[in-house]
């Protein structure tokens, strides 16, 4: 009793109470999340501005953002309609360059044992780059979260985003062309995902990974319908996992 | 209103390839599978981010792709010493690349730079 009296002269007489704020996931998440959407915003007002310029009426350019929520999918689908492609290539290219998402799912789906099945079916929509980012990176942390700690963390990080995407898109397209002319934001999109990448590269397989992915998509960028991209992935994957395998094996 | 329509179908698709394998009801993949997934994340990063930086516009070029990979290092650097503050790791790139872009076409127009 008496160390309980000297310790509430030191702490808050009061716990808090248990709203969702105040849960120490979602707080963690907010934080991860904030400096990941300031991040954002140059590329997503930029990609709004390129989706407002375009011959599709705005409302319907802008849809992109709700139905994919995915920039370099939504970029590619709307400029391949404004040059007048056929339905079906444009359905193939987005799908193509949104392959990757197959892999997040993969490498996501074990850190969601414990969830609902609801949970999951609701997961799979927010599932974008910059919340797969923070995820697993979180996930594969040397933390140890709980199944509802992880859950909580990871809707935090994209119910939070998603808004985020959607307005700054959404401003894009309503300040329209004012945008690219007096600030170039080319680079916006490919630093972002620098950004996303740099936490990720934690061992030197990684860092192999990420090496030979990017030279092999480099040297496959003539292919077309953004096939470099899904061969730069596979050689990436392959060259991590066998340097992985030959570090494991020297030091077992 | 086929415009609209071709995106709902990318839509769903897109849905489709992000659900396959969180509803999946074993989601324990294999072990060969298990191995290769940590190295998912910086591969399609790695394959979308270096061909961005080193061709910006489809194409290696001085006066393009110097000032991007300067930009890329610059926010590289930024990250890493500034206890990893992505708003000034992203802004500090974009300004490095605006000051190297403007800085190799002054040159190129004294007739200093490489075109």
């Amino acid at each position: 009793m008496t160390s309980d009296s000297v310790t509430t002269t030191r702490t808050p007489p009061l716990s808090p109470p248990r709203t969702a704020l105040a849960d120490p996931a979602v707080g963690r998440a907010l934080r991860d999340t904030l400096p990941v959407v300031l991040a954002y915003a140059p590329f997503g007002l930029a990609l709004g501005a390129t989706l407002g310029a375009t011959h599709l009426p705005a409302w319907i350019a802008w849809a992109s953002s709700p139905l994919m929520f995915g920039g370099a999918a939504q970029l590619l689908a709307v400029q391949m309609l404004d040059g007048g492609a056929r339905a079906v290539l444009v359905v193939l290219g987005a799908l193509v360059v949104n392959a990757r998402l197959l892999l997040y799912s993969a490498a996501i789906a074990p850190h969601t044992t414990g969830w609902r099945a609801r949970w999951r079916w609701l997961a799979a929509y927010l599932l974008a780059d910059p919340v797969y980012a923070l995820t697993i990176t979180r996930f594969t942390g040397d933390h140890d979260d709980g199944p509802r700690e992880r859950l909580r963390y990871f809707f935090t990080v994209g119910v939070a985003f998603w808004p985020a995407w959607l307005g700054l898109t959404g401003a894009g397209v309503l300040l329209g062309g004012a945008l690219p002319a007096s600030l170039p934001l080319g680079l916006a999109a490919p630093l972002t995902f620098l950004l996303l990448l740099l936490p990720m590269l934690s061992s030197r397989p990684a860092y192999a990974a990420a090496v030979t992915g990017g030279l092999v998509a480099v040297a496959a960028s003539g292919l077309p319908l953004g096939l470099g991209l899904l061969a730069g992935a596979a050689a990436g994957i392959a060259a991590g996992a066998a340097m992985g395998g030959r570090l494991a094996g020297s030091r077992g | 209103m086929a415009d609209l329509l071709t995106l709902v179908v990318i839509g769903l698709g897109t849905y489709a390839l992000r659900a396959a394998f969180l509803v999946m009801a074993h989601r324990t993949p294999p072990a060969p599978v298990t191995r290769l997934l940590p190295y998912v994340g910086p591969a399609v990063l790695g394959a979308i981010v270096v061909p961005a930086f080193v061709a910006p516009h489809g194409a290696i070029a001085f006066a393009q792709t110097a000032p991007a990979l300067l930009a890329a290092a610059a926010a590289w650097l930024a990250w890493r010493y500034v206890k990893r503050n992505l708003p000034i790791a992203l802004f500090g790139g974009l300004a490095v690349w605006w000051l190297s872009s403007w800085a190799i076409s002054a040159a190129g127009g004294l007739g200093l730079g490489p075109s």
